[in-house]
């Protein structure tokens, strides 16, 4: 599936550089933390943020291969996209394919409250 | 021989390590250090996003040979494969450097950073950086710009922004480019526009032809403002 997406053209798969970036985060931390081995990664993705599930997968395991993180379990929470309606006053889940509209009231609303997110959560490491 | 390894394994011997930091903190803060550095010298940077093939380069080229002489640019190209692109810069009269992006679909900031020990700009200048060619991607990754350019050519429908919402969001000036085009496509620029605002209100917008000139104006009064913005 993914080898078809490539072919495609519809990704270049940027997912391998946000593994990489999350790979230096891990590293990073575990060398703070003095730990040789992280058995898993917790990351919050957001709906907007353009990262296909699979392929970040995939990247993971390619990025951490003869790093401190090779093997381990890559957590992807997912976060639907959440926008403030300004015109009915409220937190709304836009449709999928339905950009920022709000789906009570079909107004555009751009204030978003989740969907942005890309944040690496926690690591769970040897004790 | 199971102590050791097999312990390891073992979920209750793991212990978990609260780290809540944005993934791409590196780029963010590698950005921040662009945006001093231009700031530093009076210099605009432009941020072009696009899907391939819009007319980010053509765009360049007039832009270059109309504004070229009054005020000085270099170029950052981030095509993937080709120097065509940054050849085509130099031929119109500009600096450029062509730039590996690594992984190949987007700009990231400390490249940016390493062109600029090369390119080396002079103060009260304009660089703009060429990004590759791709909506996704480019959005999220800041680079130290003062603005991102989304250029939208009317051959790709009028409905893109709501089909790539995050880039048109984050966009600063939409140019929808290729109008000498439009009497042979379905693609109706008001309702572009309106796309656009669904996901950016108030977004700037402005429709030209990089082929035939037509509207630059509008673009060349918009890079004027940038620059006392
Ligand atoms: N008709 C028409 N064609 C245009 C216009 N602008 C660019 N083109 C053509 O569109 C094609 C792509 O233009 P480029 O300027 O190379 O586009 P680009 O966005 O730089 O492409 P990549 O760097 O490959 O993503 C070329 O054949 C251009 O001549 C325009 O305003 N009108
Ligand atoms: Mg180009
Ligand atoms: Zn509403």
């Amino acid at each position: 599936m993914l080898a078809k997406r490539i072919a495609r053209g519809h990704t270049d798969l940027h997912e391998i550089s946000v593994a990489l970036s999350l790979l230096d985060g891990v590293r990073k931390a575990a060398l703070e933390q003095g730990v040789e081995r992280v058995n898993a990664v917790h990351v919050r993705v957001g709906a907007l943020s353009g990262i296909a599930r699979d392929a970040l997968l995939f990247s993971w395991d390619v990025a951490t291969a003869d790093s401190v993180a090779q093997g381990s379990e890559l957590r992807i929470e997912e976060i639907p996209l959440v926008v403030f309606c300004e015109h009915c006053a409220g937190e709304r889940a836009p449709l999928p394919g339905s950009g920022l509209l709000c789906p009570e009231c079909g107004h555009a609303s751009p204030r978003i409250v989740h969907g942005r997110e890309m944040q690496l959560v926690a690591m769970e490491v040897p004790a | 021989m199971q102590n050791g390894h097999l312990d390891q394994l073992d979920a209750t011997d793991a212990r978990t390590v609260v780290l809540e930091r944005a993934v791409l903190a590196t780029n963010d803060a590698l950005a921040a250090v662009n945006r001093q550095w231009f700031a530093d010298r009076r210099i605009v940077a432009l941020n072009l996003v696009s899907s391939p093939g819009s007319g980010k380069t053509t765009l360049l080229e007039r832009t270059i040979r109309d504004l070229g002489a009054d005020l000085p640019m270099v170029v950052i190209e981030g095509d993937q494969a080709t120097e065509n692109d940054s050849a085509r810069i130099r031929a119109a009269g500009a600096r450029a450097l062509q730039v590996n992006t690594g992984t190949g679909c987007h700009l990231e900031a400390g490249i940016i950073g390493r062109a600029l020990d090369v390119l080396a700009p002079q103060a009260d200048s304009l660089v703009i950086i060429e990004n590759v060619g791709n909506l996704v991607c480019p959005a999220l990754f800041d680079l130290g710009e003062r603005a991102k350019v989304a250029i939208l050519s009317v051959t790709e429908g009028d409905d893109k922004p709501a089909k790539y919402p995050y880039m048109f969001a984050v966009a600063d000036l939409l140019v929808i480019n290729k109008i000498d085009l439009l009497p042979y496509v379905d693609f109706d620029v008001k309702r572009c526009i309106a796309n656009a605002r669904a996901v950016r209100p108030g977004l700037e917008a402005i429709a030209v032809s990089a082929k035939t000139g037509e509207n630059m104006d509008a673009w060349y009064s918009w890079i004027r403002r940038s620059r006392v913005g």
